[in-house]
């Protein structure tokens, strides 16, 4: 299990720089759909199975889709790389520096014994139970979030009946 | 104390008041009539109450005589004092005894005959009510000055007539010269009040109170040096309400106003005031013999200046201003010795013929259109008989001639001053009665004779009867008035000593000293002398005299040019530095400060501006920069460094 | 042996931080959501980690709540995207910024 638990990182890890640092964004997307599938099963180790399930089906077979699908559409007759240089002055090196003051500062922050966690009951994480939980202790929020979708969804359709719009 | 000795002294002080008030209101809508009536009533009826009260006081027994009444009886459940601000209490306190029953008779009886006169002399003013309003406000503060029971309420009062004087002498508002004249007096007036503000600081430090009573009472608790301290800043506020040296310029420019106020106010009553101060703090002078001689010095000096200088004006009103100043100097220098009856009894002749003079060189100048040069006049003692026989009356009482009012109390003063040992004042005193002897007859000489008259108007004839009554009634009161004290009936010293009670019985002015009489006669003789003979008989010697001692006449009419000194000294440097504060640092440094508010607030919006870059990655670099930061807090200052993560 | 929850949440601030750079220093818009999406899923499983911790299932119901509305949030961000860029040359976020002050 440990292993699996570093490989995963490994690959997690990996792929997130490929995501942020491929030229090419189907090359993002690619890494990223792998990235997910590692944190998929990172989620199966900490007994959610239904949560990776999600994970694959929901984020890297529709997000992820509408991504490839948003480029092809895009970048027909456009450069999708970036080219020149950035016209930000002080954007790069504020950048690095910010991202590795954060990240010691969260490892300052986790360090400590590593404790492993307590024992679950055999049916935490599983599809009955989540379901459970979710249409009776989290009715409100699981309402509400449909009501977020429908608001997306009528955002995207208000915006994509408007008139061609030139900045 | 019986109810009509606890409520009368305020309905005297109040009536007058009450009486402006009513003219306020009512007054417009009335025939003008209404507001002279009311006028004179309620000052009539002030008077007529004083002569009640000062005869219930003057048959109680002498040490009985003096008391102060607080609040009245009806309000007997309020707290006795009008402010409290601890430890200090103050208050509303009135202090009746014999000298402010002289003041307040003197105050109410002949502001009545003055008030009386006004409706003849004023009447072609078109302010005619407000004039009356004004004469009964400064009755009210007078009576306030003169009745105070402390001397906080002395100082309310002392700056009331202030006031009064101001607006009376700028009654007539549309000419400039009376509206400076006012503002001069005022200016002047102030800086006395000061000096009585220092006083009572002292005051308050020493004796924790203000209160005639207590302070009196401890006067030996404080050091003679510090009594000395009180005695001159109390000098300063008599200085310059009496217009003594060296706050005296207001005095002469203050006949700007309407001749009643003259009379009433820089003549007869609140010039005096001075007076007042320093005969009511006689403890303090007893005690502080530096401070006292200090107050005889200024006295005798200011009388020496005044009547020099009264000897080269023109202006009528000019020559009895000065008179005034000198007479008032008298009064200063009585009471700077010790001498208290005799400068009260001076204070009181002094009203009675300096009103009445006034009151005559009116009729003059309301007959003759307004004229107040004597050079224009002349011839006038056939045309205008009363007001010749009136004004000759009053100038040889202001003289001192036998049996007139002054010649008693001018001599009561000058033996005083010999019986005191003060020599030199006495010479001082004596020639200055040779020069107020000269310079009043010269004003009679070139006003009635001299000759024909000189001037442009004809003068009208059939003066008012509410004009003529009350200068006849002064005139006889100057003729009668120094009878008070005759040899071995001094009544002055009698009735006052009621308030004297700490000093033992006063000396008795009564006697007539030959020797001093003597040579004051001869003098006043040798003035009379010199003025007919320069003026009557020989002319042309005085035209050469004129013009041999031409810069010295030029320095007199100039008083001494004290006007332009002050003018050079205060004037030019205070409407410099105002002019200079208004052109330069009122736009640059207010101005600029509040605009330098708006120009910082408004910079650091455009600094901030800077921050709306609209680049998307700039934004979040921001937003990480400061997730970064709250993260640091929140690890290192509210955890302090230890960690946050699972156990 | 399970795995210490600690190591799940450095495994997630990696991923975290990846993300923070990412999103500053691309300028391709699609790839920023990309970057964005990584800074999701780092939270997703820091929250799934700590329901395992704690043994309660309300860590496991928000990660489902959070993908939905990342699906809605990406859903909406890709058509101002399209939106914007629809007519331009090169793809670069640092062309849009009229709101500049």
């Amino acid at each position: 299990m440990i292993g699996l638990f570093w490989i995963c990182t490994v690959v997690l890890i990996v792929t997130a720089i490929g995501v942020i640092g491929s030229k090419h964004p189907v090359h993002s997307v690619v890494a990223l759909i792998v990235n997910f599938a590692a944190l998929a099963v990172l989620f199966l180790t900490l007994n959610a199975e239904f949560l990776a399930m999600i994970q694959i089906i929901i984020y890297a077979g529709a997000i992820l889709v509408l991504f490839l699908f948003v480029i092809t559409l895009l970048t027909i007759g456009t450069q999708p790389i970036e080219v020149g240089p950035s016209r930000l002055s002080f954007q790069a090196v504020p950048s690095i520096v910010a991202g590795i003051a954060a990240l010691a500062l969260l490892a300052a922050g986790v360090r400590g014994a590593r404790t492993a966690a307590p024992a679950a009951p055999p049916d935490f994480g599983f599809v009955g139970t989540f379901g459970l939980q979710l249409l009776t202790t989290h009715l409100f929020a699981f309402e509400v979030t449909g009501f977020v979708l429908l608001i997306a969804v009528l955002g995207v359709i208000l915006m994509a009946a408007r008139k061609e719009v030139r900045f | 104390m019986d109810k009509f000795l606890s409520t009368v002294p305020f309905t005297i002080l109040f009536l007058p008041l009450f009486g402006a008030i009513v003219i306020a209101i009512v007054g417009p809508r009335v025939h003008r009539a209404g507001a002279a009536i009311i006028g004179n009533l309620s000052i009539f009826g002030s008077f007529v109450l004083t002569a009640m009260l000062a005869h219930t006081v003057w048959q109680m027994p002498v040490d009985q005589q003096a008391f102060t009444v607080k609040y009245p009886p009806a309000w007997a459940a309020h707290p006795a004092f009008w402010a409290h601000i601890p430890p200090l209490t103050i208050s509303f306190e009135l202090r009746i005894d014999p000298l402010a029953l002289v003041w307040m008779l003197i105050v109410t009886g002949v502001g009545f005959l003055i008030h009386l006169y006004s409706v003849g002399y004023m009447a072609q003013s078109r302010w005619y009510r407000t004039f009356f309003a004004y004469m009964n406000i400064f009755v009210f503060t007078m009576l306030m000055l003169v009745m105070a029971g402390n001397f906080l309420w002395l100082l309310v009062g002392w700056g009331g007539v202030g006031l009064a004087s101001y607006l009376l002498i700028g009654f007539d508002s549309n000419r400039i010269a009376a509206v400076t004249a006012a503002r001069k007096a005022l200016i002047m007036n102030v800086i006395g009040d000061v000096g009585i503000m220092l006083a009572i600081f002292i005051m308050y430090a020493h004796f924790g109170s203000l209160s005639y009573k207590v302070v009196f009472a401890n006067i030996t608790s404080a050091s003679t040096n510090t009594l000395d301290w009180i005695g001159i800043w109390l000098l300063l506020g008599a200085v310059a309400k009496s217009a003594q040296l060296p706050l005296h310029t207001w005095l002469p420019d203050a006949m700007e106003g309407p001749t009643p106020v003259s009379a009433l106010i820089h003549a007869a009553t609140m010039v005096t005031a001075g007076v007042y101060l320093v005969v009511r703090a006689h403890p303090i002078y007893d005690h502080a013999p530096a401070a006292a001689m200090a107050v005889a010095v200024v006295g005798c000096a200011s009388a020496v200046f005044a009547a020099t200088v009264g000897m080269a004006q023109y202006d009528i009103k000019r020559v009895l201003a000065y008179s005034t100043m000198s007479q008032i100097g008298y009064m200063v220098l009585a009471v700077g010795v010790g001498a208290y009856a005799a400068g009260t009894f001076h204070f009181v002749t002094h009203a009675f013929f300096k009103a009445l003079l006034f009151m005559a060189a009116g009729i003059i100048i309301h007959d003759l259109g307004g004229e107040q040069d004597i050079r224009k006049m002349g011839g006038l003692v056939r045309r205008m008989p009363l007001a010749f026989w009136t004004f000759l009356v009053g100038t040889l009482a202001i003289v001192g001639i036998f049996p007139f009012a002054g010649f008693f109390s001018k001599d009561a003063i000058l033996d005083q001053l010999l019986a005191l040992h003060h020599p030199i004042l006495w010479a001082f005193a004596t020639a200055t009665a040779l020069i107020t002897a000269y310079y009043m007859f010269r004003l009679l000489f070139m006003t009635f004779f001299t000759g024909e008259y000189r001037g442009d108007h004809e003068p009208h004839t059939g003066t008012a009867r509410t004009m003529v009554v009350p200068t006849v009634i002064l005139a006889g009161l100057a003729t009668v008035g120094g009878w008070l004290v005759l040899p071995g009936r001094d009544e002055i010293s009698r009735a006052l000593q009621g308030a004297f009670t700490d000093r033992g019985p006063l000396p008795a002015i009564g006697e007539i000293n030959w020797f001093v009489s003597g040579v004051t006669t001869l003098a006043a003789l040798a003035g009379i002398a010199g003025a007919y003979w320069l003026y009557q008989r020989a002319p042309d010697l005085r035209a050469r005299l004129g013009s041999a001692f031409a810069p010295v006449h030029r320095l007199l009419a100039n008083a001494y040019y004290v006007d332009t000194i002050y003018h050079w000294i205060v004037e030019v440097p205070v409407l410099t530095f105002a002019s200079d504060v208004a052109k330069y640092i009122d736009p640059e440094g207010v101005g600029g400060f509040t605009a330098g508010i708006a120009h910082a607030t408004s910079g650091i919006g455009e600094a901030m501006r800077g921050w709306e870059t609209g680049y998307l990655r700039r934004y979040g670099l921001t937003m990480v920069i400061g997730m970064v930061l709250v993260l640091a807090y929140y690890i290192f200052v509210v955890h302090g460094g230890t960690s946050i993560g699972v156990r | 042996m399970m795995i210490p929850t600690n190591d799940y949440l450095a495994a997630a601030s990696a991923l975290f931080v990846i993300g923070i750079i990412g999103f500053l220093m691309r300028r391709n818009p699609i790839t920023m959501l990309m970057a964005i999406e990584l800074m999701w899923n780092a939270g997703n499983l820091v929250f799934a980690a700590f329901a395992r911790n704690f043994v309660d299932m309300s860590g496991q119901i928000f990660v489902f709540i959070v993908i939905t509305v990342a699906a809605a949030e990406a859903a909406i961000a890709l058509a101002i995207v399209v939106m914007v860029f629809r007519r331009r040359r090169e793809v670069d976020v640092d062309d849009v910024s009229v709101l500049r002050g």
